[in-house]
């Protein structure tokens, strides 16, 4: 298992937002997560991803996790390639040039552009370079689909099958054309 | 690789595969500490303000101070010290404020291992800062009140010194108020308390060095500034990565 979560619950002030939430993810598996606004989708994911801590329960994680959030952020005055560039430093790799304007080019975003310019979609398209260079085990995508357009949600899709075949992947998603493209459906409800 | 959460411990619930790992921590620190200047300087914004903070209230000391250039220089080591309080707590939000500002924060917490290299990229850049804005300081404070410079050398330690207690704190308030509203107003607030043994050591440190007294009558001064400042950095990073648990 990528991921064995037992008995997570997270609380915000007097509000749980989760409660006594199982949650497992194998190898080579696509779970999608659904459920209505509030449900605590992208909170489950947070909590996965370790940027927020739970109040309750256990987490085992196998490997090393990457989070496409939404909206994905990005330095505002650096260019797309200068984004990618520091992102791959800090995660503690060498620079590899050649490989960041492949990964730009896939996306069909430009080089020297600064993100201060870029459109919802694109941005989103420069976190789909960023994730896939980083190549984590456990790719969590919080609404992925959001500010494509059809070329966007045909590289995402590119983007799922490449992580499913790399690791595993939960994507929290509204978009039922997903749906097919997972092995399960986690559907969360309100507590 | 495996790591089990228990919530209410401290150790943290997430592990990452490092199999790609290919720069030292130490280098990573220096890429942190860099790409943060970079930043900086291609906003503007922090370091600018500082700057002309500095300016307009040297000149406004200078002109109440003045114009007997012995009441100047009486007035300078303390005039240069806490105007350097004040403009590192202009820039004590930065190192977490372009985080804050473009939302990147989360991604930074999900670099792969343990968070305390984050505390000291941060606290190289908030140090790289203050060192240049103290450069600055120094010699608009031996223009405006005749500080004397000849042991300019000794200046540039007390300044090395100085400048790193009050980053290492401010580092650390900043990475502990980055996700709360009105941290600008309480950052000083927390800041200014824990500053005072470093500022007070190196002003009397430098009120020494100003009035000619041999480096060796002040040592004391500059040691209880090394000792604060092992003992804030140290203490900092080792609580830092708790701060910053959502």
């Amino acid at each position: 298992m990528l991921i064995e979560a037992q008995a997570v619950a997270k609380r915000y002030g007097r509000d749980w937002v989760l409660r006594d939430l199982d949650f497992q993810l194998a190898k080579h598996e696509a779970v999608a997560l659904v459920g209505p606004n509030g449900v605590g989708k992208t909170t489950l994911l947070r909590v996965l991803a370790g940027l927020v801590r739970p109040t309750q329960g256990s987490i085992k994680l196998v490997g090393r996790v990457g989070f496409l959030a939404n909206p994905p952020a990005f330095h505002r005055h650096f260019s797309g390639a200068e984004n990618l560039h520091y992102a791959l430093r800090l995660d503690g790799r060498a620079d590899d040039r050649a490989e960041i304007d492949r990964a730009l080019k896939q996306v069909g975003l430009p080089h020297d552009k600064p993100v201060l310019s870029y459109s919802s979609g694109m941005k989103k398209r420069l976190a789909m370079a960023r994730l896939r260079l980083q190549n984590p085990d456990i790719w969590l995508l919080d609404e992925p689909e959001a500010a494509l357009d059809v070329q966007g949600r045909g590289l995402l899709e590119d983007l799922v099958n490449f992580a499913r075949a790399s690791g595993g992947v939960v994507i929290a998603t509204h978009d039922k054309s997903w749906l097919s493209l997972v092995d399960r459906v986690v559907e969360l409800r309100a507590t | 690789m495996r790591h089990l959460f228990h919530p209410g411990s401290l150790r943290r619930p997430f592990t990452f595969c490092t199999q790609t790992d290919s720069l030292s921590p130490v280098q990573r620190i220096f890429w942190l500490a860099w790409r943060d200047l970079v930043l900086e300087f291609r906003g503007r914004t922090g370091i600018l303000s500082a700057v002309f903070f500095l300016a307009v209230m040297l000149f406004i000391l200078a002109m109440a101070f003045g114009p007997n250039p012995q009441d100047l220089q009486k007035a300078a080591p303390g005039v240069l010290w806490v105007a350097l309080a004040f403009a590192g707590s202009l820039l004590a939000g930065r190192a977490f404020g372009l985080e804050v500002e473009d939302g990147t924060l989360d991604d930074l917490l999900l670099t792969p291992g343990s968070r305390e290299w984050i505390y000291f990229g941060k606290l190289l850049f908030q140090f790289s800062l203050l060192i240049l804005v103290g450069l600055v300081l120094l010699l608009l404070t031996a223009g405006l009140f005749y500080l004397p410079l000849q042991n300019w050398a000794w200046f540039v330690v007390v300044l090395l010194l100085g400048s790193l207690g009050y980053a290492a704190i401010s580092t650390f308030y900043a990475g502990m108020l980055a996700r709360l509203r009105g941290r600008e107003v309480l950052l000083p607030l927390l800041l200014f308390p824990l500053v005072i043994p470093v500022v007070l050591a190196a002003v009397r440190f430098t009120q020494g060095l100003a009035q000619g007294i041999p480096v060796a009558e002040l040592s004391d001064w500059l040691r209880l500034l090394a000792v604060f400042d092992v003992i804030y950095v140290t203490v900092c990073a080792m609580v830092f990565p708790y701060m910053l648990e959502g």
